[in-house]
């Protein structure tokens, strides 16, 4: 049986172009993710995680190398339909929530099926968010909840389009100890259920070593790749 | 490596398909109104300037299109400075049409109630004029009692101020007459003259009793023609034309007052669209402004839907439908407030338009607003609204991440259609390519030296602001540099507010300082007139006998150019080739006699000759500007006929007159020794101190001389400043509309860099400043911003100044330094109260709730 990859990295580069030096944050990086496969990615501040992140997930290009998500090759596609793509089979998980401040835990959580052009919507939505233990929040905004239970908004909302994969950049470097727990386990618990893929880039190894594989980055290079044989 | 060959299909919808995207609109919109606060502001006040001015246009233009007869009172009116000769009458006698006539000429007037006197216009009727229209008074029956004979009426404000009613007596040159009643309307309105002289009314029957009919008078007759129809009208003109040619008659139909009204207006109209295509502009940079900021604000957000999957076009659809909507609902509420504004305007210039031109609301206009500001909203929003498109996903990682510059169809469309736009509706609301034209280049060289002129300054202030000034100081100025705050953007907007009612306040000083001759020393002040040389030196015994000062006795001869240059004046007048106007030719000249120059006189070409009794011929000067009408030159030869005596005349020199300066001055001047045996008037001017001696000296003078008439150039000189100060209160309240739109982009400014100044005043109020410190930080900011944008518009604004008097006016130019130094102080402290507003909005900002965010 062949090993179906849902992400697939060869030789990514990124340079930014500056005055004097062009500055390389991505070196040479290549991997990949199986599908239902759960990854984080760990290293220092300014070791390129971050970047490698947002390419993976289609939200910018690398400068060499190729990247193939769900088996679309994205260095070709245009943004439109990179962004078409994340909104038929990509969830984000982000460290700020961003939540959209004008709309309401709600219609936050509705926004990719909407966008999609999916009608009834709502009683998913209802469901997500009793799930993730806001049932009395659904009309509150961004501003009028805490931050925690904005992290779970943006849970619901990721799961929303029932993701292939799922993108999570520090879910929980903005909470509180307890918050936190509460997060990793929502986040791992739903993702067990959905049969999602993961791809998490934290500082938190203790949250890293609930995931299979850990991608160590250092100066923009994949340093080191450890296998978690407990998970 | 497997290479993938999966393509993907995504479709596409377009914005009016795509329910998500105006679900979007809406949701977003609800907590977005107040942002938009200023998009709104700046598009209102744009549209209500335009929808004001055209509306009010509209209403004047179909009020004279509507009652046109009635501005006139008749179908065909003919007009002359001397009686109807009876060949006229024997033409009109033989048609059926009904004739009413008029005899006008000013004299004064002595209310017996309190002795005070009054130059007036009077007016002598005859027959039932007016024939369209009413001439209303109060009490009605006061217009039969005037056309029976033996009583006057009087417009309402001589009335009022002279606290004259019904059964007063006035007298008017030789007679006593009861007053009847007051006129409340008269067709076609008294006009700009009714302000200088005041109208009395009475029947041509006791015309003659008056004794003001006498030599020299300045009179005009009347012959008001009611036809059958306008066929009859232009009939009887044709054949009316030959014998008015002949005695130098004019005509006036129905369509020429109506064009006359119409062109009048037009020029008037045309000045104040210029003001409100300024105000509409100045919006045009508000919304532009109010948008940016309004897509900067939504940054973050559109990267977040960016990430979930939305499409370039689908995030700035949500924008445009809001800016959209949101522009269609300004331009209704601009076009409110511009229908009221409209409604005020004739309130402050109801004297002085011909027609009632209040309540009419034009839909035209309203559309025209509609339309506009939907267009406006849409242009200006497009540029800033473009960038949201190109807002890239990756922002919801990096903050930091900027708006992608990338080639847009839409944004190089955006750029031509802003850069057209403006010249296309100056062409529309002008009619004229070339003013527009000229218009838009001024506009544009005016942006770009007060463009250039903020760039220097600024640099100025950033090299020689003193480096040991206090912190605060320091402090305020440097602000003034924050990236992102638009402080040279700023600097034009105020600036252009300030350069536009500075510009207004300078040519309005300059064109006072042409009428403000009462005060200076030695000049005269009173011009008496119509005095008939036996009444001269009884006049100036009377002036003497009131210690009024002899300060000029010029004597006046009436005359017509009888050939030019050899040619017959009847010649000229068929010559239609010849490009000398027939006005010129056919005038009647005042002329007088000396062989000096008088203080407001310089000899510019050619020098005085004095009379030789040899040659016979008298070399006479001629004023500059006439010269060039009647196409003379020194050496070139005239004929005049003074009285029915030819005399002949040389052009001797050029005389550059100051006309308002030291009158009466005149366009020919002869020689002393040809013309003292003419018959002929006397004009004698003085200089009044004490009111009440001239008081008395007034009515002795119209005891003993009533049909001497004397003229206050104080009374003139107070009326033409009321004038101005109501022309200029319009005026001003249009170029507020600059100023408002100015502030609302300095607003837009303001809140564009509140971040940065939050997270400076945080910084500093956690490092210890107190609140006092941190306003005056502020208000030295915008101290200096006021200062700078203000000082350039005011300086700018004595340039124009000056180039408008000279050049387009052609009077000397002044300036109220004073006056100028309030206009700039105002706009110093306007802009330091926006200012100090919004601060009052970042100190309640509790320090902890920024740093947070800010962690």
């Amino acid at each position: 049986m062949t090993t179906e990859y849902v992400l697939e990295a060869n030789h990514l580069t990124k340079t930014y172009a500056s005055a004097e030096t062009p500055l390389t944050v991505l070196d040479d990086v290549s991997f990949k993710v199986e599908k239902g496969e759960m990854i984080s990615i760990i290293g220092p501040s300014g070791s390129g995680k971050t970047t490698l992140l947002g390419i993976c997930a289609g939200l910018d290009v690398p400068t060499e190398g190729t990247l193939s998500l769900l088996n679309f090759k994205l260095n070709n596609m245009s943004e439109d339909d990179r962004a078409y793509l994340r909104n038929q089979s990509v969830g984000f998980v982000f460290q700020n929530f961003q939540l959209l401040p004008t709309l309401t835990a709600l219609e936050n959580v509705m926004v990719p099926m909407e966008l999609r052009g999916a009608k009834n919507v709502k009683a998913k939505a209802i469901e997500l968010l009793e799930r993730v233990g806001l049932q009395n929040r659904l009309n509150h905004y961004p501003t009028q909840l805490s931050g925690g239970e904005q992290q779970r908004v943006a849970m619901a909302r990721a799961f929303m389009n029932t993701p292939t994969i799922l993108f999570a950049d520090e879910p929980t470097g903005n909470l509180d100890e307890e918050n936190a727990s509460h997060i990793t386990n929502l986040l791992f618990d739903i993702n067990k259920e959905e049969k999602t893929t993961l791809v998490l880039v934290t500082h938190n190894l203790e949250l890293a070593n609930k995931t299979q594989r850990i991608l160590k980055m250092k100066g923009g290079k994949l340093s080191e790749e450890i296998r978690n044989q407990s998970n | 490596m497997i290479d993938y060959k999966i393509k993907l299909t995504r479709p596409v919808k377009n914005i009016l398909n795509d329910a998500w995207v105006w679900k979007m609109a809406w949701r977003d919109a609800r907590h977005n109104f107040s942002r938009l606060f200023l998009f709104l502001a700046a598009l209102v006040t744009g549209i209500a300037a335009v929808v004001a001015l055209d509306s009010f246009n509209q209403s004047v233009q179909d009020d004279i299109e509507n009652n046109a007869k009635e501005l006139l009172g008749a179908d065909l009116v003919l007009n002359s400075n001397k009686s109807f000769d009876s060949e006229i009458f024997s033409v009109i006698d033989t048609t059926q049409v009904a004739v009413a006539g008029e005899v006008e000429l000013t004299s004064m007037v002595l209310f017996k109630n309190s002795g005070q006197t009054r130059l007036i216009r009077l007016l002598a009727l005859q027959g039932d004029f007016p024939f369209y229209g009413e001439l209303k008074t109060l009490p009605e029956d006061a217009y039969q009692k005037v056309k029976q004979g033996n009583f006057v009426i009087l417009d309402e404000t001589l009335a009022t101020q002279y606290e004259v009613s019904s059964g007063d007596s006035v007298k008017i040159g030789n007679i006593y007459l009861p007053v009847a009643g007051v006129v409340t309307k008269i067709p076609g309105g008294g006009g700009l003259s009714a302000t200088f002289a005041p109208t009395v009314y009475m029947s041509v029957a006791n015309i003659q009793a008056t004794g003001l009919i006498q030599f020299g008078s300045r009179v005009n007759y009347s012959i008001y023609i009611k036809t059958k129809d306008e066929k009859e009208a232009i009939t009887l003109q044709k054949n009316l034309e030959s014998i008015a040619k002949r005695y130098s008659y004019g005509f006036e139909t129905v369509q020429g007052r109506k064009d006359g009204l119409g062109a009048g207006f037009e020029s008037v109209y045309r000045f104040f669209s210029l003001l409100a295509i300024v105000a509409l502009l100045l919006g045009c940079i508000g919304v532009a402004s109010a948008v940016h900021i309004y897509a900067k604000e939504k940054r973050e957000e559109v990267a977040i839907l960016r990430c979930l999957g939305s499409t370039g076009w689908q995030a700035f659809s949500i924008y445009f439908i809001q800016i959209a909507l949101l522009g269609i609902i300004g331009s209704m509420i601009g076009a409110t407030v511009g229908v009221l504004i409209q409604q005020s305007i004739p309130y402050f210039l109801s004297e002085y338009l011909p027609v009632d031109a209040a309540w009419t609301v034009s839909w035209s206009s309203i559309w025209l607003g509609i339309v506009l500001g939907f267009v406006v909203s849409v242009l200006f929003s497009l540029l800033p609204l473009v960038n949201i498109r190109f807002v890239p996903p990756l922002a919801v990682l990096r903050t930091n991440q900027d708006f992608i510059n990338r080639f847009s169809k839409l944004r190089l469309t955006a750029w031509m259609l802003i850069v057209l736009f403006p010249l296309l509706f100056t062409w529309w609301q002008t009619k004229n390519i070339w003013i527009a034209f000229a218009f838009i280049s001024a506009l544009l060289v005016v942006f770009l030296l007060l463009s250039g002129l903020a760039w220097i300054l600024l640099k100025l202030l950033k090299k020689f602001f003193p480096s040991r000034a206090s912190f605060a100081f320091r402090l305020g100025v440097s602000s003034l540099f924050r990236p992102n705050n638009q402080t040279q953007l700023l600097l034009v907007s105020i600036g252009m507010g300030a350069f536009l009612i500075a510009t207004l306040n300078v040519v309005e000083e300059s064109m006072l300082a042409q009428v403000e001759f009462a005060g200076n020393e030695n000049q005269a002040n009173t011009i008496l007139f119509d005095i008939q040389p036996e009444q001269k030196e009884g006049v100036i015994q009377l002036m003497k006998d009131h210690q009024l000062p002899v300060l000029q006795v010029v004597p006046i001869v009436t005359c017509r150019i009888q050939s030019l240059k050899n040619i017959d004046a009847e010649k000229l007048l068929a010559d239609t080739t010849d490009s000398i106007p027939s006005w010129a030719i056919n005038r009647e000249y005042r002329v007088t006699y000396r062989d000096t120059l008088t203080k407001a006189e310089k000899m510019v070409k050619g020098k005085i000759q004095f009379f030789n009794d040899t040659t016979q011929i008298a070399h006479v000067t001629i004023s500059e500007g006439m010269h060039e009408n009647l196409k003379l030159d020194i050496g070139d030869s005239l004929v005049f006929n003074v009285q029915g005596v030819p005399i002949q005349t040389i052009i001797s020199g050029i005389r550059k007159v100051e006309w308002s300066n030291d009158p009466p001055n005149f366009i020919f001047v002869f020689p002393a020794g040809v013309l003292e045996q003419a018959p002929q008037i006397f004009v004698n001017t003085t200089k009044v101190i004490d009111d009440a001696k001239a008081n008395v000296f007034q009515r002795e003078l119209v005891t003993s001389y009533p049909n001497v008439s004397l003229v206050d150039l104080r009374l003139i000189l107070g009326t033409i400043r009321q004038l101005f100060d109501k022309l200029g209160l319009v005026v001003r309240f249009l170029a507020l509309f600059s100023i408002i739109t100015g502030l609302i982009v300095l607003a837009g400014a303001v809140i564009n860099s509140k971040y940065a100044r939050l997270k400076e005043n945080v910084l500093l109020r956690t490092l210890g400043a107190r609140a006092a410190f941190i306003n005056k930080i502020t208000l030295v900011e915008y101290f200096y911003l006021g200062c700078l944008a203000a000082s350039t518009g005011v300086c700018l604004s004595l340039l124009s100044g000056y180039l408008l008097t000279q050049f387009f006016f052609k009077i000397s130019f002044a300036f109220n330094g004073m006056e100028l130094g309030i206009i700039l102080m105002i706009i110093v402290f306007l802009t330091m109260l926006i200012g100090w507003i919004n601060l009052r909005n970042l100190l309640s900002t509790p320090p902890l709730q920024v740093l947070r965010k800010e962690n």
